[in-house]
């Protein structure tokens, strides 16, 4: 074509025509993949170390100890149950994995449906990507291996360990061991694909009624699966594990055994590729698993196709729909939580009242930060909820030692919960402010009151709800009076601690070019933020779990009578809680000194 | 080369752009002009296929926007007001992946690289991560991936934004250039001075529709009283 002269529509439609074809755009695609990964790792190599090797250092320690955990478990079932082939052995198996994998299959279609969701619609490289001349399909195929990943990954790391010692264990033939990457690979890409498949129709007919959609269906999956486990449990102690238990059981979960459903057929795949043929030619269970895995990887392919062609129809449909609705403009009114927080703070300078205030505002106005908080801490409240069991037989020295250490354990886990959303939510707050500096700086506010405010905002905001928390476990594991006031004075320790280290830490390593919480928190400062907080909780935790401990069995279990003493047990455990609050003291005021004398030099 | 039909868009019961019609010939540089919320960005957004018509239909060339998403990607080159870079890519890894999206050759699409960078003056960083370039540095960068094909059709969402007096006179330059060789050129701006300066026609917004459409000459001749600039035309034109 001439640079003057204006081409015809046929030249014009001459020049579409040389557009990529299917497979070259997936190489393209493939390309973009490995540039940025090796960029990422790179990247991580130099200048993230210390999170990366936490990393994998962690997700090896976790492999392994599950690892030896499924060993075990499994050591046991065919100690008392019996060997591979026979039929107890198979139901047994028959009943633990088909709703172990029918667990995970559900987990697999809410999360790749939900991070699909996040990479096709409201994602930025998503908006650019669409204004070039890619296929649908293959955006949309694009955007799903990230979600295929990323969802199943965990799938992976709990099902690798489990079925390697099931194998080992069992004395499974070399066969198993091969068809375990292939099962694992089309088991996971099944209910992926599905959660695929569903968000794409569900942004394409109901693009506004999404969030409750969701809502809905997990909430029943959860009301279903919470009366099961409870029915499970409620029996009484004399028919718990009984026969009768274990028929009840059975048949209750009867529905995770569904010949339809993808986690039977790998249920059954592992049971066929686990045992030996004995003496019949006609028995061959390599080809028996063998068929579960031709059905687990039609099925896969099948869903893949369904998933491209619908992608290629609805994909771009469904995103206009999603952007063409009203944006809602909440109405943005006094809250009663901010009335209830405004009257708990008169105690405070004005101005640190409203510094407190405005963290305040800006965490209830972003779900991402609750709702994190809301699932964690419900979970862990639905868990302490149900820790009675060992409040029977209190008298049992056995009992007495368990309710001990889990009402410690609780109190660690709680703080470990803390300290993630302490780094995730806490310690990116200085450097979110970067841009917005300007103003705070301009203001006549002094530059200690900022980060006292937000040291009191961690401090306050996450001792409320631990401390109901810790409350709730020690009133259901009906503990004395003296364990719980340790505990609640542990948990003080804790919220200050940890929010000192927070906002400490977080003044003397800003991050101002980021904007976003997470790759801040991300970073080489929350990765040291969050592993000393972690050492922080064990050292308070051990430094009186065990005076309290021992203070407890005195004159119940047989000790050495020098170490059960009262005045001796009664001073290890007054200096337990003393070198607890010493260190409280420390990893509280250094970070924060640290981080009010960095916050007075800062120059943004 | 670009004609909106009618075309309306709404957001619930709230009308963004309202039975839009407008004819850019080839060769002509159009600016969109209009307060925030006047429809210029919906009408863009249209265009190059991130939003539907609610009723209507928008031609580029021989195509429909809604039914040929693809060749009309092919025949347009997008700037957006917020310009979009793989953080973890290079500058030339960015452009390279633009190009190949386009179906450029090697030796085309490394052609095409080495110009643009020349012309947008992104040599000095162009191989570093885009993660730490400036505003300016990304701009650049998005108009010369942009070009890279060498489209039909630019469409420039806010070009001036956040650009430094080198690098406005430098889009300035290269928006009229590739105007009078016989491309065409779409842009919204707030920015009037350039508006004038370069534009061949303009289109003034309000409340999702064109209250005018013409020249600057022609606006001056509907107004005399309101002043000689663009913008003492346009301030007074918004004031009706």
């Amino acid at each position: 074509m001439n640079e003057r002269t204006p081409p015809t529509d046929a030249q014009l439609i001459e020049l579409c025509s040389k557009l990529p074809t299917h497979d070259r755009e997936g190489q393209i695609f493939l390309r973009l993949r490995l540039q940025m990964a090796r960029t990422h790792l790179k990247f991580l190599l130099a200048n993230a170390r210390l999170r990366t090797g936490l990393v994998v250092g962690l997700s090896i320690f976790f492999w392994f100890g599950l690892f030896a955990l499924f060993y075990n478990g499994f050591e046991f079932v065919i100690k008392y149950v019996e060997s591979p082939g026979s039929r107890y052995h198979s139901d047994t198996m028959l009943f633990v994995f088909p709703l172990f994998f029918l667990s995970l299959q559900v987990m697999l279609i809410f999360s790749s449906g939900i991070i699909l969701y996040g990479g096709l619609y409201p994602s930025r490289e998503t908006e650019f990507l669409i204004t070039l001349p890619v296929r649908d399909e293959r955006l949309v195929f694009y955007r799903f291996q990230e979600a295929l990943l990323f969802s199943s990954w965990g799938f992976f790391l709990l099902a690798s360990p489990m079925l390697l010692a099931y194998g080992m264990v069992a004395g499974a033939p070399w066969y198993y061991f091969a068809y375990l990457l292939p099962l694992m690979a089309s088991f996971a890409y099944i209910p992926c694909t599905i959660g695929a498949i569903l968000c794409l129709l569900l942004i394409y007919r109901l693009p506004s009624m999404r969030r409750i959609a969701v809502g809905v269906v997990a909430l029943a999956i959860i009301v279903v699966a919470y009366q099961s486990i409870w029915k499970t449990l409620e029996f009484s102690e004399t028919e718990f594990l009984g026969n009768s238990w274990f028929k009840d059981t059975l048949k209750r979960f009867r529905f995770a055994r569904g010949e339809w459903l993808p986690s039977t057929w790998l249920s059954n795949a592992l049971i066929e590729a686990v045992r030996r043929s004995h003496n019949n030619p006609r028995d061959l269970p390599w080809l028996e698993a063998g068929k579960y895995l031709v059905v687990l990887v039609s099925n896969a392919l099948a869903l893949h196709l369904i998933f491209i062609w619908l992608g290629k129809r609805v994909y771009r449909p469904s995103y206009w729909e999603l952007h063409s609705r009203r944006a809602k403009k909440p109405k943005l009114s006094l809250a009663w939580v901010d009335r209830v927080a405004g009257f708990m703070l008169k105690p405070f300078p004005v101005q640190t009242r409203l510094l407190i205030m405005k963290d305040l505002r800006l965490f209830r106005r972003d779900p991402v930060q609750w709702s994190q908080f809301l699932i964690f801490f419900g979970l862990l409240l639905l868990y302490f909820a149900n820790v009675d069991r060992f409040r029977q037989h209190k008298s049992d020295i056995n009992v007495l030692t368990w309710v001990n250490i889990v009402s410690f354990l609780n109190l660690a886990v709680v703080g470990l919960i803390l300290s993630t959303f302490t780094t995730r939510f806490i310690y990116p707050l200085i450097s979110l402010e970067g841009r917005r500096f300007w103003i705070l700086s301009r203001l006549p506010v002094d530059r200690d009151t900022i980060l006292w405010g937000k040291f009191l905002f961690a401090a306050c905001g996450s001792w409320l709800p631990c401390a109901a928390l810790v409350g709730i476990s020690d009133v259901m594991l009906d503990v004395s009076f003296m364990v719980v006031a340790v505990h609640q004075l542990i948990c003080l320790l804790l919220c200050l601690g940890l929010a000192g280290m927070a906002v400490g830490f977080g003044a003397m390593m800003p991050n101002f070019r980021e904007q976003s919480p997470s790759k801040i928190a991300a970073g080489f400062g929350g990765t040291l933020n969050l592993v000393l907080s972690a050492l922080y909780i064990m050292a308070v935790v051990l430094m009186t779990a065990l005076p309290c401990h021992f203070f407890l069995l005195a004159g119940k279990a047989e000790l050495p009578r020098k170490l059960l003493q009262p005045q001796y047990l009664r001073f290890w455990l007054m200096l337990g809680i003393l070198a607890s609050m010493v260190l409280a003291a420390i990893v509280t005021i250094l970070p924060l000194r640290g981080g009010l004398r960095a916050f007075r030099r800062l120059e943004v | 080369m670009l004609r909106f039909d009618n075309v309306t868009r709404t957001y619930g019961s709230r009308v963004a752009v309202d039975r839009l019609n407008l004819h850019v010939d080839r060769g002509e540089l159009f600016a969109l002009l209009g307060h925030n919320g006047a429809g210029k960005t919906t009408t863009i957004k249209m265009l190059v296929g991130l939003l539907r018509p609610s009723s209507g239909a928008i031609y580029v060339g021989p195509y429909n926007v809604v039914d040929n998403p693809r060749e009309v990607s092919r025949l347009i080159g997008y700037v957006p007001d917020l310009p979009f870079l793989y953080d973890k890519l290079s500058g030339r890894e960015f452009l390279r992946f633009v190009a190949d999206m386009y179906g450029m050759s090697d030796g085309a699409a490394a052609e095409a690289v080495a110009r643009e960078s020349d012309r947008f003056q992104l040599k000095e960083f162009l191989d570093q991560l885009t993660e730490s370039y400036s505003h300016g540095m990304r701009q650049r960068t998005v108009f010369a991936a942009a070009l890279l094909h060498q489209p039909e059709l630019l469409v420039v969402d806010e070009p001036m934004v956040g650009l430094d007096p080198h690098s406005i006179r430098l889009v300035k330059d290269l928006l009229k250039n590739y105007a009078d060789s016989g491309k065409t050129v779409l842009m919204s701006t707030h920015t009037l001075e350039v508006a004038e300066a370069i534009c061949d026609r303009v289109g003034v917004m309000k409340s999702g529709k064109i209250v005018f459409e013409g020249k600057v000459e022609e606006m001056r001749q509907l107004n005399p009283n309101a002043g000689q600039s663009l913008e003492s035309l346009y301030l007074a034109m918004m004031d009706e």
